[in-house]
């Protein structure tokens, strides 16, 4: 296998010296994707790097304070459009470094991935909650609060999910949590056996009274998107058309 | 033939002049035997799971009922999914301390007499999980009668040891009872074991016969105790 005049991606040519990446990577391999390049160009202080991972994974980190606004641009952009949010989730690499958040986007008119990262410094775990732009950011995000103590700027409901809520030992997934947990067997099973279960299910938590609303819709690249709560395009949106929605499977 | 004697006699046996019983003709209409026996006799031939299954052995536990083992042949006719009318608890599966105060409850609802079955590793001991999420064995939750070990145990693994409850019942005695299944008000919704207890049983290594032995990552727990032999 010839490896000479390459840089050892096989569909990409282009010397891969000039690198600062984690992964031996080409310059001007964001051409190689359609949103990177178009991304850098209008964020130009907010994009901070670009990494191609596992041979064709796009990665962009962007500036913790702006990262809310290349998400809704992302989204909202007819060009672009990662209306689906396949995951939001954390890693914390240890050692004090900062708490990486990812985004992990999908363009189904496109047909194109974007994975969205920031870094949060521990000492100020606190982003803009995305739960505005998709509402299946909702009971992620409130994962990540679990797990890693991230707060969430406007999240609707930002309580613990997999933990109980009364659970005091801290975040679990953190890498300065202990592996047994901070209190000894005996004050975790006191604990645990001192709350009601009926505290976790009440109806209210499938009820539509604590979810999100959506107030408005907004025709975006031929597809209708909602509008954020309380921004100024509200009081011009209209309904959902009728005509341009998909028809109810159910209601034939 | 006259009406007082018709009476008393099975058809079989009317007109010999003889009583007749269920064992033919001649045999006496009736049995002497315990009251404990005929009580634990039909106590260990109707037990009626209460299935608690979280986790794969719950799959086990699901075919142990099913065709091929089929636990209805030894009295577990029906998975009663209240715990109003069950008589044996099978915890199978590892139990978080999210579900713990669900299963305290559960125990609690039961009605007297009652079993537990502690199926597999994560549920006599916590099992691999030794977590800061996971319960380090259910005895100290509620009370456990028969561990099931494995992970996760055969079928006839997890029907051995309801036989072993079977085998239970059978030593019972109704003048007994009273000591052995009265309830205490105050220990409901509480753990079975104190807080020594709960330590003993939860340090790594440490399962429902309470061994301590060999991790060093407990300060003050030796690794090697003196009277353990080395291969």
């Amino acid at each position: 296998m010839s490896m000479e005049g390459g840089s050892g991606y096989k569909d990409v040519p282009g010397p891969a010296e000039e690198t600062g990446a984690l992964v031996s990577m080409p310059s001007g391999l964001e051409r190689a994707h359609a949103t990177v390049p178009v991304l850098k160009e209008r964020f130009e202080d907010a994009f901070l790097r670009h990494e191609v991972v596992a041979g064709d994974e796009h990665v962009v980190f962007v500036a913790r304070d702006r990262l809310y606004e290349v998400l809704q641009w992302l989204k909202t952009d007819p060009d672009h459009a990662y209306n689906f949010l396949s995951d939001v989730t954390a890693v914390d690499y240890g050692g004090g470094r900062p708490i990486q958040m990812v985004y992990q986007l999908y363009s189904i008119p496109h047909r194109r991935v974007l994975r969205v990262k920031a870094e949060v410094p521990l000492s100020d775990l606190e982003v803009d909650s995305v739960v505005p732009l998709w509402s299946a950011a909702n009971w992620l995000e409130r994962e990540v609060y679990d797990m890693f103590g991230v707060r969430f700027r406007n999240h609707p409901d930002l309580r613990r999910i997999l933990m109980p809520e009364v659970y005091a030992e801290g975040h679990p997934l953190r890498k300065d949590f202990p592996l047994r947990g901070r209190f000894s067997r005996a004050e975790q099973t006191r604990r645990a056996l001192a709350q009601a279960p009926e505290d976790y299910y009440i109806p209210s938590d499938f009820g539509p009274g604590r979810d999100f609303q959506v107030v408005g819709w907004q025709e975006v690249g031929g597809e209708p998107v909602p509008v954020k709560e309380g921004s100024a395009q509200e009081r011009k949106a209209s309904p959902p058309p009728a005509s341009g929605s998909p028809p109810d499977p159910t209601r034939s | 033939m006259s009406d007082t004697t018709s009476v008393r006699q099975t058809p079989s046996a009317a007109g010999s002049g003889l009583p007749g019983g269920i064992f033919g003709e001649g045999t006496p209409t009736f049995l002497t035997t315990k009251v404990d026996f005929v009580v634990n006799w039909a106590r260990r031939n109707s037990l009626w799971p209460m299935p608690f299954g979280t986790a794969c052995c719950a799959i086990e536990m699901m075919a142990s009922a099913a065709s091929n083992n089929d636990l209805a042949r030894f009295g577990m006719e029906r998975m009663s999914f209240s715990p109003r009318q069950a008589d044996v608890l099978i915890c199978a599966g590892r139990v978080p301390y999210k579900l713990a105060p669900v299963l305290r409850r559960i125990w609690d609802q039961m009605p007297q007499p009652k079993w537990a079955v502690s199926m597999g590793a994560c549920a006599s001991s916590g099992g691999v999980f030794d977590a800061y999420s996971m319960v380090q064995g259910i005895d100290t939750i509620i009370p456990v009668d028969v561990y099931v070990p494995g992970c996760p145990p055969r079928p006839e693994a997890l029907i051995y040891g309801l036989i072993m409850i079977q085998e239970k019942i059978r030593g019972e005695t109704l003048g007994q009872h009273a000591r052995n299944r009265a309830e205490d008000p105050a220990a409901v919704g509480r753990p079975r074991a104190d807080a020594a207890e709960v330590e003993a049983l939860s340090h790594p290594f440490g399962n429902s016969t309470n061994q301590n032995r060999a991790s060093g990552l407990v300060p003050g727990i030796p690794t090697v105790r003196p009277g353990d032999r080395i291969p």
